[in-house]
């Protein structure tokens, strides 16, 4: 893309070739992101929108002092995210049962099994919200270490600890529920 | 602690050269030998997440909508202060309607025509994108509606034909999405239901379901419902209500004058012609538009050839269905 800080500067300005250069490169990302903290696709649709609607109208406060314009608008999106879950309440942590979770199962399975999206959104939502965070934003935000550190407002060393966290229980997780499925067939 | 905190690293710089270099597991495993068992069912996870991660996408309508609403807003606030001479107290989903016309037809005008040419890979296609929905917003019956569409996917088949010789596969799939949702919307529109040439239903279907079925929550109602709630006790209501007791009287009011009946033969034989005209466009596109991509497939890059086959088909089903619904025997 295009020198994002001088598109930034010219979208402040309400340029809108340099507006919908910085739309189209983040409206997909912020999607997914959205998409993965909430764990629904459909409600997702709304507040993403809302997230640029908010970004247009406060693009004139943005100052570009070492903060990327990328974790301005990861920003947005989590107290967006952050306000809907306050108001619907829908979210409760689920620890992650950790007798169910044997890492005895087969290590194949898995990997061969194709994983369904309904079951990743399911399975995120069984993480703590900063590793939850974690895995938004470097998969879904596709976003390197020091820039997630930078949005969480942590060291590298710490989202790096995080990351490792939640692929482990991502995986117990979806192992969890492949050992259900085989039960059940 | 300390070996942890190297494990972390080296997970990470895996992580790092998969996904963003195409690097394989093996090949990160080659390098730690150490860690390989502990690293390799932690990258199969996180490669078989972020490969589900990667296919979580907006749909297109979702897209289209996002798109019109976010220019929308942008050219509001850009028009703002000239706005504010308009300001007559009127319902706020007035204004945004009327601030959306002025936006894009006359102060925006100059974006929107620049935008007229632009093609899905250009900053200002959304733009030319918001303007065909302000377009259908304001084209109130079916038949217009399903004329408009055809229009529309017309532009969709250019631009697939030249997403094509740029080679971006992904621009002619979304692009051929959306020819298809408009092909889908003519078949719904100029289905029988939809449009009846008769005369006693013509009013009814011209107004009513095409546009509140066609926008969205949030555009739809100062649009369809202002006319619906006029139009429908006055004309039909009320006077059967008032005059029933009136046994006489009923038959005069049911039946129409001689003038009336003139002017409503005539509405409905211009629709007939207009169904007609339509079918007969449509005949044509289905022809050139799919014999046109199918031409294209012959010099189009290889790794663009799936993308344009999915949009024959698209063409081919879509015309197909929308010239059934319009009563054209296959």
């Amino acid at each position: 893309m295009q020198d994002e800080e001088s598109l930034v500067q010219r979208a402040k300005q309400r340029d809108q070739e340099a507006f919908a250069k910085l739309y189209e490169e983040y409206f997909d990302r912020i999607y997914r992101y959205i998409a993965l903290k909430i764990g629904d696709k459909v409600e997702a649709e709304d507040m993403t929108q809302q997230v640029f609607l908010n970004a247009l109208q406060s693009i004139s406060s943005f100052k570009w002092k070492g903060i990327p314009f990328s974790a301005w608008l990861y920003r947005i999106a989590h107290n967006q995210v952050v306000d809907h879950l306050r108001k619907t309440k829908k979210r409760v942590a689920v620890p992650i049962d950790e007798s169910r979770a044997s890492s005895d199962s087969n290590p194949q399975l898995m990997a061969e099994q194709s994983l369904d999206i309904e079951q990743l959104l399911s399975a995120t939502q069984r993480l703590t919200e900063a590793q939850r965070q974690v895995i938004s934003l470097r998969f879904a935000g596709e976003l390197s270490i020091a820039q997630v550190a930078k949005i969480m407002g942590k060291s590298q060393g710490a989202v790096k600890a995080l990351q490792h966290s939640a692929i482990v229980a991502l995986r117990k997780t979806l192992l969890a529920g492949t050992d259900e499925e085989v039960q059940r067939i | 602690m300390k070996k942890s905190r190297e494990f972390n690293n080296i997970l990470d710089e895996c992580l790092e050269t998969l996904l963003t270099k195409g690097a394989t597991i093996e090949q990160c495993l080659q390098r730690f030998p150490k860690h390989a068992d502990e690293l390799k069912p932690l990258l199969e996870t996180a490669l078989a997440a972020n490969k589900q991660v990667s296919a979580i996408q907006p749909s297109p309508d979702f897209r289209d909508r996002a798109r019109y609403q976010f220019y929308s807003a942008l050219q509001e606030m850009e028009h703002k202060k000239s706005r504010a001479f308009f300001s007559w107290g009127w319902q706020p989903r007035w204004a945004t309607v009327v601030a959306i016309v002025l936006v894009l037809f006359v102060a925006g005008g100059s974006t929107a025509a620049a935008a007229s040419g632009s093609m899905p890979d250009d900053p200002l296609y959304p733009v030319k994108l918001a303007t065909e929905q302000v377009q259908l917003a304001f084209t109130f019956s079916s038949l217009g509606k399903a004329e408009l569409y055809a229009k529309l996917a017309e532009k969709r088949v250019d631009e697939i034909a030249f997403m094509a010789s740029k080679n971006k596969p992904e621009q002619i799939e979304r692009t051929a999405q959306r020819l298809d949702t408009y092909l889908t919307k003519i078949a719904v529109l100029s289905s029988p239901q939809e449009v009846t040439p008769g005369v006693a239903m013509a009013p009814a279907v011209e107004e009513a379901p095409a546009t509140e079925e066609e926008l969205a929550p949030e555009e739809a109602p100062a649009v369809a419902q202002a006319p619906l709630a006029e139009q429908a006790p006055a004309a039909q209501q009320v006077p059967a209500v008032e005059q029933a007791p009136a046994a006489e009287q009923a038959p005069v009011e049911e039946q129409p004058s001689v003038a009336e009946q003139a002017k409503a033969g005539k509405e409905a034989e211009g629709k007939v012609d207009r169904r007609a005209k339509l079918e007969e466009t449509l005949e044509n596109q289905a022809k050139n538009n799919t014999d046109r991509l199918r031409a294209l497939l012959e010099t189009a890059p290889e790794s663009a050839k799936p993308a344009l086959e999915k949009a024959i088909d698209v063409s081919e089903t879509g015309y197909e269905k929308a010239l059934k619904s319009l009563g054209k025997k296959p």
